[in-house]
């Protein structure tokens, strides 16, 4: 029987890794076995059959997002992503979910600064309907003005849920615009209020046409699906779209110079806001995506602030006096540029500007005193467990090839980052966390005793 | 339509029965002198597994408020030979990752790692469970976080609104007390008074789910030699017994906030949803689960009211629980809980078209498989299904269950869930809603720091 429980054939193949001794050649002992469809057109597509159950996922990877915006019309890609759920030329208005769900499935998107992401799950049976949907939004996408008008009420809330509501939110927004000041990364994703009332259907139009397009769009397909078939059903439903000239031009005319950072001075950045303790991120530039100095700086963000042994875990939270409620740390890479931060929650009672100074402090010191062999293994070890965990589903699996596809123009870059993290040495990280810690940073903070 | 509801149906309890209940097995181990009961899911995908020990005993039982959960929060706090940092360093290192859930009803405490790592791993977690100590200094440093983040809960509007409600709700009974605690009770807690409560739930009845390889049966060993529990306590129990609460809505004040935060619901007994599972599944799937649900449709997709509105039903083994759960500007509050109420009311009198029926049945039914993708989610629906002493039987029945149940069946669930006039509502938001909310219901001011 076709559904039978078996052994799922992702082409997951694990060579016996092991966790106490060094892994053994990482990159080769996970094999993906992705089907590749590029259109005339210019649409990629990657296919991964699994037959576990009969259901697949499905992701649409748009190169667009808030770093494309323009001062006026900040908000423009996450307010057309809601307006693809409501409706295009042949499956009308407020159809699409309708369809989604009354098979079953479930579909959403989200949207970053580069890109915008619509994922849908769904039984097997229904691929070739889907696959239509998503044709029809791409190539003749409604924006009917009376469903605009109520989706910019819904954005709104939306924002305010977010963010003017959101302590937290605020914090992330503040650091942004003051890590990036002058650069596309320091707009605001989900828009300023004042475009987001005034922007109107033609410029989100426009907006549209320009970037949605096949030449701009990766599609995945993971799941009981038959790679044959789907190739042709793909052929057949996009091979007519036509691409976007525009589009190209304008991925060139961002060039990389444009999102370099140079901070002259440390920033701090004092915001009030409805937070009883003070939440803080003190973030610094680092390097854009696939950087080989990258994952150099992924390891040093979980050594100081990953799981329970972290060290600014232990170093802030786990005492006898405790300083933080919450700490982390992070290495987050866009396409054009990334930060390293760290953030937190401070207890009641501690001064914000001693903490801040201790913390700079105490940063540099940790390049010479938490970087060890046994930390950094560590740190792969989990890597490998997280690994596992990611690709634990179809949509998982599906969004792992296709963020390497949008990113970095193939899938397989992944191979290439297992070897990354693979040669990652002591020396490396200990070169980056002095090179990060002795840059200036933007030190932001929301609090409600700030004035 | 109809085709592919028949084959949606046919398809996903095929699915079920032939494929993964087949892959349930259920045994028993010798762990000392007791019997543990275990359930495994083998699964191949990965050289990794899962442990979940379900701990028939949770909140309801608290001696002190927020005791079990801070049992947990502190099990790797320190043993008498390995401080904190070492005991997390040691499951850093392999990479294992460990979390618990503890309800009114149950705890679970899971584990998951490499496969090869079995023996170390499960070995520390009966060493953790065995000789926890709680050391007095990391515990009061938990117990300021604790207070701290508490005292903080104002910076998250929403998981404020969640709080209060229960606390209003479930008023005089034992499940009012928060899981995680209220500052009163983090005051009480002591390490004497911890390693009591470890000794309880050792000693309480006890289930181990397990998902990965056949390497796991390595771990009754690891067990037997290193775990000393036992199945010698009781589960505390608790049948809510007192009416409903009056009618009114709790307004909980937080300055400056633009948007409201908007809980409806009550607690339901077991009386009241014992056989009925499936149809206050659907009936909340209906009302909220998804975009097309009714509730989105008219709050969002009509009105452009809301982000998000959502119902849930929760329910345990002796008591249950029914709500909505959305937001919206100030100016809109009063306007979104009087929709809420016009949906709730034209759902329990039948004021709703076959399609929309229909269709919330093939979104039920056609998403059934998608509970089974994940060993872990799956094992989390046996974990459920066997607190509420339901045949895994009725999971595979699901499907057929939902293509049975008629529109005036649907209705006369609402009607029992939902009967408006028995409603709490709780609104976090600013005070200045005071005079909008009044057409609805008296309004009662509540400051939030009452309710931590």
């Amino acid at each position: 029987m076709k559904f039978l429980f078996s052994l799922l054939v992702l082409f997951v193949f694990i060579n016996g890794c092991s966790t106490t001794k060094k892994n053994k050649n990482l990159a080769e002992s996970i094999q993906l076995d992705v089907e590749e469809l590029k259109l005339d057109n210019g649409m990629t597509a990657l296919l991964v059959n699994n037959s576990k159950l009969p259901i697949f996922s499905l992701y649409f990877f748009y190169k667009v997002g808030g770093k494309n915006e323009v001062p006026g019309i900040t908000g423009a890609s996450h307010f057309l992503e809601h307006m693809m759920f409501k409706g295009a030329k042949k499956y009308g208005k407020n159809t699409i979910d309708f369809i989604i769900e009354g098979s079953g499935g479930s579909t959403n998107a989200y949207t970053t600064n580069d890109s915008t992401v619509y994922y849908e799950n769904l039984p097997s049976s229904e691929l070739v309907q889907i696959l239509d949907i998503e044709a029809d939004r791409m190539e003749n996408l409604a924006l009917d003005p009376e469903d605009f008008n109520k989706e910019r009420a819904v954005v709104l809330e939306e924002r305010k849920m977010r963010y003017e509501n959101s302590p937290k939110g605020q914090l992330y927004q503040l650091l942004m615009e003051n890590l990036f000041t002058g650069t596309p990364y320091g707009r605001s994703v989900i828009g300023d209020i004042p475009d987001l009332k005034s922007v109107t259907r033609e410029q989100i139009h426009a907006y549209f046409k320009r970037f949605y397009a096949p030449n701009n769009v990766v599609l995945v397909i993971v799941g009981d699906i038959n790679t044959k078939k789907a190739k042709d059903i793909i052929r057949e439903k996009f091979g007519k779209i036509k691409s976007s000239p525009s589009v190209i031009e304008a991925h060139a005319e961002l060039k990389e110079e444009a999102f370099q950072v140079s901070l002259k001075e440390q920033k701090v950045i004092k915001r009030k806001g409805e937070s009883p303790s003070p939440i803080f991120m003190l973030a610094y530039p680092t390097y854009k995506a696939g950087h080989q100095k990258g994952f150099a700086l992924d390891v040093l963000s979980s050594i100081l602030g990953s799981g329970k042994s972290s060290t600014l875990i232990n170093e802030y939270i786990l005492v006898s006096r405790p300083v933080a409620t919450s700490m982390y740390a992070a290495h987050q890479q866009l396409e054009k540029n990334g930060f390293f931060f760290i953030g937190g929650e401070l207890v009641r009672g501690i001064k914000l500007d001693d903490f801040r100074l201790d913390l700079q402090k105490k940063l540099k010191s940790y390049c010479e005193t938490e970087i060890t062999e046994r930390n950094i293994q560590k740190i792969k070890n989990n890597y490998l467990v997280d690994l596992y965990s990611g690709l634990d589903t179809n949509a998982g699996l599906a969004q792992f090839i296709g963020d390497r596809q949008w990113l970095y123009g193939d899938w397989r870059f992944y191979k290439q980052e297992l070897l990354m993290y693979e040669k990652v040495k002591v020396s490396d990280v200990k070169e980056l966390c002095h090179e990060t810690f002795s840059k200036n940073g933007v030190f932001v903070s929301v609090w409600d005793k700030h004035k | 339509m109809k085709y592919l509801w028949i084959c949606l149906l046919v398809m996903t309890s095929a699915y079920a029965k032939d494929g993964f209940l087949s892959s349930v097995k259920r045994m028993n181990w010798n762990i000392g002198k007791e019997e543990l009961e275990v359930v495994w899911i083998e699964d191949n995908k990965f050289p990794k597994f899962t442990a979940s020990i379900f701990f028939q005993d949770g909140a309801i039982s608290d001696p002190i408020s927020g005791i079990t959960q801070t049992v947990f929060d502190q099990l790797s706090a320190g043993t008498s030979r390995e401080n904190q940092r070492e005991i997390s360093e040691f499951f850093d290192f392999y990479g294992a990752n460990l979390r618990h859930s503890v309800t009114h009803e149950y705890s679970i405490f899971t584990v998951q790692a490499l496969t090869k790592d079995i023996k170390p791993v499960m070995g520390k977690v009966c060493e953790l469970f065995k000789d926890a100590q709680f050391p007095q200094n990391e515990l009061n440093s938990h117990i300021s976080r604790s207070k701290s983040q508490l005292k903080n809960l104002v910076t998250s509007h929403s998981s404020l609104a969640d709080r209060v409600f229960r606390r209003i709700t479930f008023k005089d009974t034992p499940y009012a007390s928060p899981v995680e605690g209220t500052l009163e009770g983090l005051n009480q807690i002591t390490q004497i008074k911890l390693k009591t409560r470890l000794e309880y739930l050792n000693k309480t009845k006890k289930v181990l789910y397990l998902a990965g390889p056949s390497d796991i049966y390595e771990i009754e060993d690891v067990l037997s030699k290193n775990c000393s529990w036992s199945n010698a306590n009781k589960a505390e129990r608790y049948e809510i017994k007192k009416p409903l609460p009056e009618s009114a809505i709790y307004l909980v004040e937080v300055p400056s906030a633009n948007q409201a935060q908007i809980r409806v619901g009550r607690y339901l007994t077991s009386n009241e949803f014992v056989g009925k599972f499936d149809h206050f599944s659907f009936m909340s799937s209906f009302l909220g689960g998804g975009f097309t649900s009714k509730l989105v449709q008219e709050l969002r997709v009509k009105r452009g009211l809301t982000y998000s509105a959502g119902a849930y039903v929760s329910m345990q083994r002796d008591y249950g629980r029914v709500g909505i759960v959305t937001f919206s500007k100030n100016e809109t509050a009063a306007e979104t809980i009087s929709l809420i109420r016009d949906v709730l009311s034209d759902v329990a009198s039948g004021k709703f078209e076959e399609k929309e029926f229909i269709h919330q049945k093939n979104h039920v039914v056609g998403g059934f498989a998608f509970g089974f993708e994940e060993t872990s989610a799956f094992l989390g629906q046996i974990m459920l299904y066997d607190h509420q002493k339901r045949d895994l039987s009725q999971l595979v029945n699901f499907p057929q269950v939902i293509s049975n149940m008629t529109m005036s069946e649907l209705g006369r669930v609402d009607m029992e869930a939902f009967p408006w006039e028995k409603l709490s509502i709780v609104v976090v938001g600013d005070k200045s809603l005071v005079k909008s909310l009044s057409r609805i219901r008296p309004v009662r001011l509540v400051k939030y720091e009452d309710y931590l």
